[in-house]
This record gives structure tokens, sequence and C-alpha cells, in this order.
């Protein structure tokens, strides 16, 4: 159990950001929720295919993050209103029609928050 | 009384009326004379109402079974708040958080059949008609009692709550139940995402903000934890365009948890200015309503506590635990004052072309006192020198927030603008005294031109208008300001703080000066006599120290303890107190027992330790269980039947809300290898507690007893604690005259003062100190005795006044 519900996380992904990319896709999230702190990428998930930390980026107020280099120690701030793009790289993940996306996240007030949201392309 | 509102305030007897509420627990401050004490002290600081949860498992034992009577009587508290001129929030749940055991749901409800609490599992909705059933038991209970007082002027309904489907069934339901039961006053709900929830089920809707959650987070650094807030206007007109604007539980401190970094870390991080930062800005965003959570600080005596929080619970409030004013009660004070002066029931907001990096500007037009009022904040390290579109400076101190009048017309001259803050004002129908906190670094600019400094000394007076409309200035120092006081018509000054019906309480002499605008300045010398030595700290003396868990020994009888077989937790043995003991035979032929147990547990095989343990760990609001094994031999195993005897100590049922409140508690596992059946006898409670014969043989638990003295006098407030530095123990349960008032658990951090509760304090008390399990450097258990009758215990004063009627 999470301390926020599904439906306030899903507010987090833009809806119709999912782009196909070259070996990977990019989807954008935006903080419509409240400031806060992101401690970690756990993974993300795009239909079956599972990208970890190693694999997944986060470019956001012009910087560019690896998944691995957000820890407890070091985390992002996420603040309300921001936006930042998640691209990630290493598999061919998107398909024609409806994509499943996953994203499991860390923040320190929250613990684990699972976003899943649902696009097309 | 009529309670109504409209999208600006709230209106009680037509009357607008800004609401300034302060959070109070009375289960953590328990007794009517606590209740008195510290809503005298909300009172003279300003705030004119008091937010009260009533705790539904502080009230019932077992189904049907309601409590009222002595401490637990909150009729009497709603009369202290009645009698001390406060109106009451009243928020009955059912379900609180609050940090208290199971998020205030009575432990018989968590085990009932068919029973889904608060009507969710996890984050997903799913109704139970019984739990309703239940609910309506409390409702029926409760509310009667808050109908009794006129002063109630909003009810709450549930506490945070949010499923993943936001069914509105059960908020519907809560909503007719209070109606039915006779609730008049608006009806709200505080929601923790600020997200518009549940804005269509109440009357008005009502957010919780909390910017700082995390002591290892640096607000100052990490600044944009406002944002939420700089932009809560907009959040509550998207939600609800009918209703003021109420921020139901508004930041003034944080609770701190096991291993946290203690409340003298949480207090310094927040300073004073944090309160000052949320207050301040509230009121830019037109809120007419807060409520400080918490104002009062408690303490989790008995078995309040939720699992997550030790004995204190001081929450950095602006009254602390010992009833004593801090720093952020000042400065509430002070906001408070001066809402109290100018209303601010009635504003809009102002286009201000205005950019300056980390300055908040934010313009209201007051419609009531026709005015604007400039609301400025700095968010740098360092003073900013802010150059207005109007061509005026302003130096603002790093972290700090001003709200500076614009075009303000008084009795007897005019403000253009201000940046000397006001403090508070007197008032009648022609003449006025504004009274001002100096600052050097401020002026007050008047409309013919005069501009007046606020570099001044303590009571500088200037004097504007004729006699039949007459406005005076008056200023003040900070540090008199901390110690002055409005009551009615008059200002107290010099006091340390002063009560509703006028008395003046001081910790040392000193000179009282009052001034009315019919009398003008007074003074009176209060002479401290009365304190007899009580503020020295005493080392008490040990009387004797005994050990006291006959349970363990081989030959006690345990015939009529109650008995249970394979499930052993604190629902199936329908046993929730703090210590649960478990008792059973078994052969000489095992060679290991598993066990897992929430929170802290020791195993004893006849008559001797063989594992003690804290299990307790909370990682990412989470709880981690923890299995152990532990290995048998033919010498732990010296009888062919041999006697297990296991000791668990539950620190609380979760509070439920990241997590369950049906988390088991007490011994939740246990197999043997080979594995047999086995059956327990079960109690609660030390021996102490149940006034068994509690000498005993084996050394495990040792009891220390200690005797004091305090001098009460009636017109003394008194705080008193006792202290275990350099104590060379790792876990003790403390009472006081029979109350466990404190749990001693040596972790990261530990908290070594503890609050002697006023209510169970006497002319005559005894103290005992339960002590669970010895340093490792004790070598002999044995030893543990001999080490114990030379342990340090202080007693000392927190807080110590004199009151002059």
């Amino acid at each position: 159990m999470v301390v926020v519900p599904e439906f306030l996380i899903r507010r987090i992904y833009q809806k119709g950001s999912l782009k196909k990319l070259d070996n990977g896709a990019s989807i954008v999230l935006k903080n419509v929720l409240g400031p806060g702190f992101i401690s970690g990428f756990n993974y993300v998930k795009i239909n079956d295919v599972l990208f970890e930390p190693k694999n997944v980026k986060f470019i956001t107020n012009g910087q560019e993050i690896l998944g691995t280099d957000v820890s407890e120690a070091n985390p992002i701030a996420f603040r309300l209103g921001q936006s930042g793009t998640l691209v990630m790289s290493g598999n061919d993940c998107v398909i024609d029609g409806s994509n499943k996306i996953a994203i499991e996240a860390m923040n320190p007030e929250a613990g684990k928050v699972l976003l899943t949201a649902e696009d097309n392309i | 009384m009529d309670i109504t509102y409209d999208k600006y305030s709230l209106m009680v007897d037509g009357k607008r009326l800004f609401i300034k509420s302060g959070a109070f627990h009375y289960f953590r401050t328990p007794g009517e004379k606590m209740a008195r004490d510290r809503f005298s002290k909300m009172k003279s600081g300003g705030y004119n109402t008091v937010d009260i949860y009533f705790n539904w498992n502080y009230h019932s034992k077992a189904p049907g079974v309601y409590d009222f009577s002595g401490i637990k009587d909150v009729r009497k508290v709603l009369q202290a708040a009645k009698d001390t001129g406060l109106f009451v929030i009243a928020r009955p749940g059912p379900f609180i958080n609050a940090e208290v055991n199971a998020g205030g749901l009575p432990f018989w409800l968590l085990k009932a059949e068919d029973v889904i609490p608060r009507n969710r599992v996890g984050t997903a909705y799913q109704y139970s008609k019984k739990y309703m059933e239940y609910v309506a038991e409390w409702y029926d209970q409760i509310i009667p009692v808050i109908n009794e007082f006129d002063n109630v002027i909003l009810f709450q309904i549930e506490n945070e709550y949010a499923t993943d489907t936001m069914e509105e069934d059960y908020m519907r339901e809560l909503y007719k139940m209070a109606r039915e039961r006779g609730i008049k006053c608006p009806i709200f709900h505080n929601d923790a995402y600020f997200a518009g929830l549940w804005a269509d089920c109440v009357d008005i809707y009502a957010l919780d903000l909390y910017p700082y959650i995390n002591p290892n987070q640096n607000w100052k650094q990490d600044n944009f934890c406002f944002d939420t807030l700089d932009n809560v206007e907009d959040i509550f007109r998207s939600a609800k365009e009918d209703s003021p604007p109420f921020i139901a539980e508004m930041q003034a401190g944080w609770f701190d948890k096991w291993d946290g970094s203690g409340y003298e870390h949480i207090r310094e991080a927040l300073g004073d200015e944090h309160i000052n930062i949320m207050t301040k800005t509230a009121l830019s965003q037109g809120v007419t309503l807060f409520n400080h959570y918490m104002t009062v600080g408690g303490t989790n005596w008995d078995d309040l506590a939720c699992d997550e929080v030790y004995t204190s619970y001081e929450f950095a409030a602006p009254i602390d635990e010992f009833g004593a004013l801090q720093s952020n009660f000042y400065k509430a004070k002070e906001i408070n004052y001066l809402i109290d002066s100018f209303g601010f029931t009635c504003t809009e907001p102002k286009d201000f072309d205005f950019y300056q990096e980390n300055i908040y500007a934010k313009l209201r037009h007051d419609l009531v006192n026709d005015c604007d009022w400039l609301f400025l904040r700095n968010l740098n390290p360092d003073t900013a020198e802010i150059k207005l579109p109007s061509g005026k400076d302003v130096k603002l101190k790093s972290y700090d927030m001003k709200i500076c009048p614009l075009n303000l017309q008084l009795k007897g001259c005019k403000i253009d603008f201000s940046d000397v803050e006001i403090f508070a004002r007197l008032n009648n129908e022609k003449e006025e005294a504004i009274f001002f906190i100096a600052d050097e670094n401020a002026n007050i600019y008047l409309s013919d031109g005069k501009i007046i400094s606020g570099n001044q000394k303590d009571y500088v007076k200037f004097t504007f208008g004729a006699d039949d409309k007459k406005t005076q200035f008056i200023f003040l120092t900070r540090e008199l300001a901390n110690k002055s006081w409005c009551l009615g018509d008059k200002m107290i000054f010099n006091a340390d703080y002063v009560l509703p019906n006028g008395a003046v309480a001081v910790d040392k002499s000193s000179e009282i000066a009052y001034f009315d605008l019919t009398y003008k300045f007074n003074k009176k010398n209060c002479i401290v006599d009365k304190f007899n030595g009580e503020q020295k700290i005493q080392k008490l003396e040990i009387k004797k120290v005994e050990f006291c868990s006959p349970e363990i020994d081989v030959d006690y009888d345990y015939s009529d303890w109650k008995k249970v077989s394979s499930d052993t937790d604190a629902f199936s043995c329908d046993m929730y107190d703090e210590f649960v003991w478990y008792k059973t035979k078994i052969p000489d032929n095992l060679s290991e027992i598993t066990l897992s147990a929430r929170h802290l547990f020791a195993v004893y095989i006849n008559g001797k330790e063989v594992l003690n343990r804290n299990s307790y760990k909370l990682e990412k609001l989470q709880e981690v269980p923890e299995t152990i094994s532990i290995p048998l031999n033919n010498s732990i195993l010296s009888a062919k039947v041999n006697e297990l005897t296991i000791l668990v100590q539950n620190l609380g049922f979760d509070k439920g809300f990241s997590g369950d409140t049906n988390n088991p508690r007490g011994l939740v596992l246990i197999k043997t290898n080979p594995e047999i059946p086995l059956e327990f006898s079960v109690c609660e409670k030390l021996a102490l507690e149940r006034t068994d014969k509690y000498e005993s043989e084996n050394p495990y638990l040792a009891k220390i007893t200690a005797e004091f003295d305090i001098d009460f006098n009636d017109d003394v407030f008194l705080a008193k604690y006792i202290s275990f530095e350099d104590f060379r123990c790792r876990r003790a349960t403390i009472f006081l005259n029979g109350v466990k008032i404190g749990r001693y658990i040596k972790r990261r951090n530990v908290q070594d003062k503890f609050y002697l509760v006023s209510e169970f304090l006497k002319p005559h008390n005894k103290l005992e100190v339960v002590v669970w399990e010895k340093e490792r450097n004790i070598k002999s258990p044995w030893g543990f005795k001999s080490d114990l009758k030379n342990v340090i215990i202080l007693l000392g004063t927190f807080k110590i006044c004199q009151l002059f009627k």
C-alpha cells in the first residue's frame, strides 16, 4: 500500500507523450501533485520490456540524470509544475496502438511509488 | 449559535470571523486541569479555536463499552474550551491517525467479523456494512456529547481519506450520519493530497499542508517546499468556489520517530521562520480558517502511541509537551494579534507586477478596511533589498516574511505604506493605539509625507489626530513584544504569559506594565516568592531494587491464564497491551525454535534467557518483519519437559496512514524443529500492573523504586521531569504513581527526559522503573541488581511560573 492513491499518481504522466526512439522510448512526467523529491528509479517497464536504472535517464531543468545516480543520499528535486523527460534506451519496446507503461520510483516520504499508464502511438 | 459561510470566511451569528485554531490532543494532555492550562495559554496567544480529535480507541476497549469517565471525560474538555472562550473544531474520525495506536480505531474493531476498517483494503475501496454499523455506534456515543456545546463550529468526517476509485458512498454516509445525529455546523474533510478530494461530499473543502516532513531535508535550501502553499488559493477555488479557504492542518511542528533526529533538531530546523512563513503565506492566499497542527505538544503515556513514535509527542509545537511557551508561540501570537486587529476575513487578490529571485510578493485588497496588504517573503540566505514598483525600498531578513499595510486609513492618520510590522491594536470609537514592532531597517510612511523610523525604543509613542479621533503609535522591541499580551481592551507587558481572567505569570520578580485607552500606562510589581527550591535538580534516592518477573520462574503458577493454540498474535489472543506473556512446555528433543514477534521480545527456557531481541524496524514507512531461529541443545533443554516463556513488547499498532492498522503484533509466528503443536497460556501486562505478587527469583526484569515529594501551590505553574542521562540499561518502562508514563529504549537516539505528566503527580510520589535489558557490558545478570542500586535518576523542573491575580 502506498500513501498516494493510484489515480493521483497517474496524473503525473503526460498523456500522449510516449515517443518511440531508436532502441528505446521517451515519456514526459509533470509534477502536478506537490513539491517533493525523487530518491530512486527502481525500473521502467514499457509493455513487456523492463528497463533498469542504468538504462533510464531523466532530463529536467536542462540536466541529464542517469537513473543509477538518483538515490536516497542523492535525491532530485521535483517541483510543483516541473516537467521532465524520461528516456529509456537499450531495447525496442513501443508498439503501434496501445502501450502499457509502469514506472516504479522512490520518494523519501511516500516510499515506493508505482505509476501505471496507457498511451497510444 | 448560527454558523454560516461564504467564499471568504466563516460567519458566527452573521458576523465574519477569522478562525485561528490550534490542535490539542486531550488524550495526550490528560485531565481537565491540564486542558484548562493549555487552553488559557492558547487564548492568550490569540487563538480563538481549539481543534480536538476524539480518539475512539481511547474510549472503547470492547464493542458497546465506552468510558467517558475521569480523565476520559470529554465533556470537561469541551467545557474548559467553552469557559476559556474558545470555539471548537470537532474531529471524531472515525479514523484520526494522529500517530496514535491503530490511528484511533478500537482494537476490537480491527478483528471484528466482516469489518473492513475504513472501507478500504490497501487503496482499493471495499464497503463494509458491519464497519458502518460500528461507526454508527461510535457516533451515537460521541456526537450527543459534542452537541451539548454550542461553541462547536466545524465538524470533520474521516481523516486524510482517499481510495483509488474515489467512490463517494462512505463519505456521503458519514455526512448523513452526522446530520441525522444533530450536527448543525458546517461539515468538512481534510484532503491530504490537495487535489480537491471529497469537495462535493462536504460543506467546506479543507486541506492539510506540511511542507517539511523529512527532518533530513533543509527547507531553507529546498525552499520550493512552499510551492503548493504559494498556489493554494487556486486549489481552493477550483475545488469549491463557494466555501472559504480552510487549511485544516497547517504545519506548526513535526513529530519525531524512533531513530529520528530528536525534537531539539526539529525545533531548530523549523525555527520561528517556518510558522511565520506558513501562516503569513496562507493569509496571502486568502485563507481565513487555519489550524496549527500541533499547537500543543503531548505525551504518549500508557499505550497511546502507534509503533512509529516514542513517548514524547512534543511536536516542536508552540506550546510544548510540558506546557511551556516556545519561540514559535510568540511568532504565532504576533500573527494572531495582527489578524485580530484588522480582521483579514474578506480580501481579494490584486495584480502586482513584481519579480525578484526568491522573493514572494502578493498583494491583496481588503474589502472591509478598504486598504491593501502587501505580503513580502525572502527565501534568500541573505537580507534582501527589495525595490517595490512604488519606488520604496524594503530590507527583508533572510527567511523572513512581513505583512505591510498600504493606504490604511486609521482614526487619526493614514498609512501610505509601512514595513514596520503591526503587532496589535486597541480600539474604541474615538481612539486607537497601534503597537508596532521596532525595526531599525523599516519605516512607516504616512499620507501627509511624514516618515517615522522603525528604529525606536520600548514604549516610544507618536500621537496623531485631534481629540475626537485619535491614533497612537506605540513601539515595542521584539523582546518586549514576546512578553506583551493583548487581553480584551488591555495590553499587558513583561509577563511570561497571562490568563483570560487577567492573572499574569512570571518566572522571576518582574515589573508588569498595563495599558488601556482610558487609563493609559500603569505598573505593578510581582515578587516571586513561592518556588521553594523547586528549580533545583535533585538526584532521586533509589529506595529499593527488586526482581519483578515471576512469570519467568519455573514454579510460577499460570494455570488461570488464557489458553491459545496455533495463532498467537495479539488479535488471536485478544490481548492488545504493550506486554504479553506466553508460556508453554516443550520436550527435550527439539533442535530449533523459529519465531517472529513484534516488536521487542525475549525467550526464556527453564527460567534462563536464551534470546533478547529488539525486532522493531521501519524502512521507507513500512515495517520490516524479522524471523529468528534459536538453536537448542541439551544444556538449554535440560529437563525432559522444559518450560518456554516468551515476553513480547508491542510498541503499538500501525497508525494506518501508509501502513496497515491490522499488521499483526505480539507473537506472530512460532514453530519448532521437529514441528510439534504448541498450546500457549497467555497473559498481558507486567506483574506489577496486574498487582500480582511480583517478587521473583530470576534477574531478567528488575524494578527500581524511588519516592519524591512535590510542593504544590495553586498559584504556581510547575512542569517536572525525570532524566535518565548515563542510564546503563537498554530498556525501561516508567510508572508514576502506578500510571505508565514512558518507554525508555536505547536505539540510535534515545529519549532520556520524561515529562512527569501533571495530572498524575501528587504531593508524595512513587516512581517505579522496570528495567528489562541490561547493558552488554554488565557481565553477570545477577550483577544487574547491584548496578541498578547505583543508577542515576534526576528530578528536574522544565518550567516554573508564579501566577498573580
